[in-house]
């Protein structure tokens, strides 16, 4: 081989052995020998196939390259296990020799390659066995639900059975913020072919009147503005599951019809007489005790009944102990990403301040807590004092006829701004952007004054 | 004859076969083929090591693992034999180019797997199938369902798989890389039909 192309394969780290008929390596040079020990083989053995039992198999294949009947010999992507246990992917290609009756082993480590072409296949397949296997769905979506104290292991193993089961309504109870639209997400797709729908509505946020349209649909003419007919939120679930939330909040009126639907599984559209079979799983949820809405007479007892055929309670966050820093750690890594930040932890302050916190909007507030933190945090690691657990009082609006009074000597109007532009960062731990909300000013503004009064 | 003769005689090439001390070792190379994500890894993990991981990590090339079964006295040769298997895992391949095909080369069979939760992996078994035949035209079959611990019985799958392993004029088996639940059937099935085992 001239000096040009060893320098070459040199420079690419593609390792040459040479080995003769008998199979014995007799030629090895550096970068192979590299390659090796990084995979930790030994060269005790000079047999090539104890070196690559990979090439087992295609002894008589190899002969004819030897003897230049056939070009080359290609495996590539040779999964070794390295030092630290890690795989290591080696491409090996047997070619003819310039030296008679041998071959030429050409060795070349393309971890780095493998890795990536591994992490785009891992991702396509994932995303297709996603689309069009449900037990992979289910299993996937159960590892949304993050944490392993016991609430989490059996939401887990509820969701996982309830799943099974695609047309059994079920009730979610829990806190706002605990993650009863996550585990009706989850145990829809879990449990629905992946194009199914998933029609979700708020029974708070729609009046009464509206909430029968968008739930029944109506026909042209059914009332004042219906100019065209309208299919409701119950036909478009169809095959699919219906997520009513807050269904503590449902109008009296509006129960009774949910009810009928519930018992005779069939609905009309408004101004119709057409009954419509409903083809839906029904998922509600509710952060009210919905056992003292009834005994209050604000809940029709038949209706939560027919809804609670299997209740799931989702525990508040601060009954999850060590969940809690599992789940702030997940969160951190998303706001890391959505910040373009490197912050790596939480200090064991952090962690212990985050577990004594009550937690009172759950899930929803540490997410919101952690947000305000990261937006202003500028260190590689959380402690206590950064974590701002409630929202930070909005500033005082001065009534119009508060009366600042000027003392009768006199007063420099620069010196009092001077003075409360000063405290503010003295109560902001000199955090300019927390300063500057509390003036009521831009975090430039700001900036502009510190320059002026030369308070940098 | 005696089965470990005539595995000599027939394919002098696709063995390794040499002697330790009185025993005879043979090493037969067999692969899993079959689609991405059937459980072709978490098979042989099971076989050799007796381990499951819940976790898919798809697999990029090959990657090769050993088997030593225990030595058994032929009588008929009257030498104590040690089989091995080199268990070829190769990734689901999307084209079989001639680079693909050199991972076949030189087996003496393969477990063709599917996932029996994913009708159209057992049509995709033909493809594997006749590749793995056109560089192993001698070379046998079994044809596996994977995944029995999550299937719900659906006699048109298993009528599916019976199709493909009457088409390839051998045998089929479901299996369980989770539970274990015919993992060994499998790969002994496979090499009493290559005549590795009496």
């Amino acid at each position: 081989m001239n000096e040009h192309l060893k320098r070459l394969l040199e420079v690419k780290q593609i390792g040459i052995m040479t080995f003769d008929r008998d199979w014995t390596v007799v030629e090895i040079d550096q970068v192979a020998k590299t390659i090796l020990a990084t995979v930790e083989q030994s060269m005790s053995d000079r047999r090539l196939s104890a070196i690559f039992p990979e090439l087992i198999g295609s002894e008589s294949y190899i002969e004819e390259i030897l003897d230049k009947k056939n070009n080359d010999l290609r495996l590539d992507y040779i999964n070794r296990p390295d030092l630290n246990g890690n795989l290591k992917f080696l491409n090996l290609m047997i070619l003819p020799s310039d030296r008679p009756n041998c071959g030429s082993l050409v060795l070349e480590d393309v971890t780095e390659r493998a890795l990536a072409l591994q992490q785009i296949n891992q991702q396509k397949y994932e995303l297709f066995l996603y689309r069009h296997n449900s037990e992979f769905r289910r299993r996937f979506l159960s590892d949304s639900i993050l944490g392993d104290s016991q609430a989490i292991r059996d939401l887990r193993e509820t969701i996982h059975k309830v799943s099974r089961i695609p047309t059994t309504t079920v009730l979610l109870m829990g806190e706002t913020g605990s993650g009863k639209n996550l585990a009706a997400r989850v145990i829809h797709y879990s449990s629905m072919p992946a194009d199914a729908p998933f029609v979700e509505i708020n029974c708070a946020a729609l009046p009464e009147h509206l909430l029968e349209s968008e739930l029944f649909g109506y026909e042209k003419g059914a009332f004042t503005h219906a100019v065209a007919q309208r299919q409701g939120l119950l036909e478009e679930a169809k095959g699919g599951t219906i997520f009513l939330d807050e269904i503590g909040e449902l109008p009296i009126n509006m129960q009774a019809k949910l009810l009928h639907v519930l018992e005779t599984k069939k609905f009309r559209r408004l101004g119709s007489n057409q009954t419509i079979d409903v083809r839906s799983r029904i998922i509600s949820a509710t952060n009210r005790d919905l056992q003292h809405e009834v005994n209050r007479k604000n809940f029709r007892e038949d209706l939560f009944y027919r809804l609670n055929v299997v209740s799931i309670r989702l525990a508040p966050l601060r009954e999850m102990g060590d969940d809690i820093i599992t789940i702030a750690t997940h969160l951190l890594k998303i706001f890391n990403i959505e910040f373009k930040k490197m912050v790596n932890g939480f200090s064991d302050d952090a962690k212990q301040a985050m577990l004594n916190y009550s937690w009172p909007g759950n899930v929803r507030e540490l997410s919101n807590c952690l947000e305000r933190t990261m937006i202003f945090i500028e260190k590689d690691q959380i402690d206590a004092q950064d974590l701002i657990f409630f929202q930070s009082p909005s500033p005082q609006i001065l009534p119009a006829n508060q009366n600042w009074t000027v003392p009768s000597n006199g007063i420099v109007l620069e010196d009092v701004e001077r003075q409360l532009i000063m405290s503010a960062l003295t109560l902001a731990r000199n955090n300019k952007s927390k300063a500057a909300r509390l003036l009521g000013l831009t975090r430039d503004t700001l900036r502009y004054r510190l320059e002026k009064y030369q308070l940098e | 004859m005696a089965d470990c003769c005539f595995v000599l005689l027939r394919e002098p090439f696709s063995d390794t076969i040499h002697t330790m001390k009185n025993a005879l070792v043979i090493k037969k190379k067999i692969c899993l083929i079959g689609s991405f994500a059937v459980g072709k890894t978490s098979l042989i993990e099971q076989f050799v090591y007796n381990r499951f991981d819940e976790t898919y990590l798809t697999t990029i090339g090959v990657k090769i693992s050993q088997k030593i079964l225990p030595p058994v006295e032929d009588h008929q040769c009257g030498r104590t034999i040690q089989h091995t298997f080199l268990i070829w895992d190769i990734a689901g391949i999307e084209k079989f180019d001639h680079m693909a095909l050199n991972y076949f080369r030189g087996a003496s069979g393969a477990l063709a797997v599917a996932d029996l939760t994913r009708r159209e992996t057992i049509e995709e078994l033909h493809k594997y199938c006749e590749s793995f035949l056109t560089v192993n035209s001698t070379a046998d079959l079994v044809i596996i369902g994977n995944k029995i611990d999550i299937f719900h019985e659906d006699q048109h799958i298993i009528s599916d798989l019976r199709k493909v392993a009457e088409h390839y004029s051998t045998d089929f088996l479901l299996t369980s890389a989770k539970s274990g639940e015919y993992v060994d059937h499998a790969f002994l099935m496979l090499s009493k039909k290559i005549g590795n085992i009496s």
